[in-house]
């Protein structure tokens, strides 16, 4: 864990990541891209795209809500993902490290990808209690585990730059 | 409790014209994945509340399972449930009663 966020001015947000960092997060969106354009029923889709309404009255609005909405909203989380891979591709290297200025907008969309990231694993792992970062080193789900924690670490360390 | 007032009866016609001016609150569930801070954020993002108003409706998501975190006509609640679906929150909607 080397990654580092700093708030810079103008609400910019200057990342410096290590090589290994840069690989995994090339890589994670490409995962995400594969799960957004599938059309089936993933139960992450059904996470990331809950229904607006519960009632059994409000069936109908629902289907409009999806109807009118579910296309956009998937367009906004490629989007996210599209910000976080050209960013990364024109980040600098040094040493062992790699550093990317972001704006503020492009940090929102560094931010929303590390959510819905996590949210996907937390569905693919099973998560149904509130997740603290705490787990098992023999459970063979503890690597995956592992990158949850590590990406909500990255997350909540960002969340810090832009509350700053 | 009684009423001298007349009573009309409405007509099918006047049900399905008039939609009652219910309004609609729009909830945040709890779930496991979600960052306390990141919940924070986003509510003061989206809707402008200060830190504090903020905190104290995560922490009712977080302890309580779910918390009403806007109220309006119905148009402005699927606005605000979009945008709250938009950043990951898990969000609905439904009539004030």
């Amino acid at each position: 864990m080397a990654a580092t966020f700093k708030r810079l001015g103008g609400n910019r947000v200057r990342v410096r990541l290590g090589l290994e960092e840069v690989a995994l997060l090339r890589e994670l969106p490409e995962q995400l891209r594969a799960v957004l354009a599938d059309p089936t029923d993933d139960p992450v889709n059904e996470r990331l795209f809950p229904p607006a309404y519960l009632e059994p009255d409000d069936l109908e609005r629902d289907a409009e809500y999806r109807r009118l909405m579910h296309d956009e909203l998937v367009q906004a989380k490629l989007d996210n993902l599209d910000v976080v891979t050209e960013t990364l591709a024109r980040g600098a290297p040094s040493i062992r490290r790699w550093t990317v200025d972001l704006t503020a907008e492009e940090a929102g969309a560094w931010l929303g990808t590390l959510n819905d990231l996590r949210l996907a694993m937390g569905v693919r792992l099973g998560i149904t209690d509130d997740f603290d970062g705490e787990f098992d080193d023999a459970d063979p789900k503890a690597p995956a585990m592992r990158l949850l924690a590590y990406l909500g670490w990255l997350e909540e360390h960002l969340l810090e730059a832009l509350s700053a | 409790m009684s009423t001298t007032a007349p009573v009309r009866e409405r007509t099918e016609e006047e049900e399905e014209i008039v939609e009652p001016d219910i309004p609609w609150v729009v909830i945040v569930w709890n779930d496991p994945i979600n960052l306390m801070s990141y919940v924070v954020f986003v509510l003061q993002k989206l809707f402008g509340y200060s830190k504090e108003k903020a905190t104290r409706l995560m922490l009712d998501i977080h302890h309580k399972g779910k918390a009403v975190v806007s109220s309006g006509p119905r148009e402005k609640a699927e606005f605000d449930v979009y945008r709250l679906h938009g950043h990951g929150l898990w969000a609905t909607m439904q009539k004030d009663r």
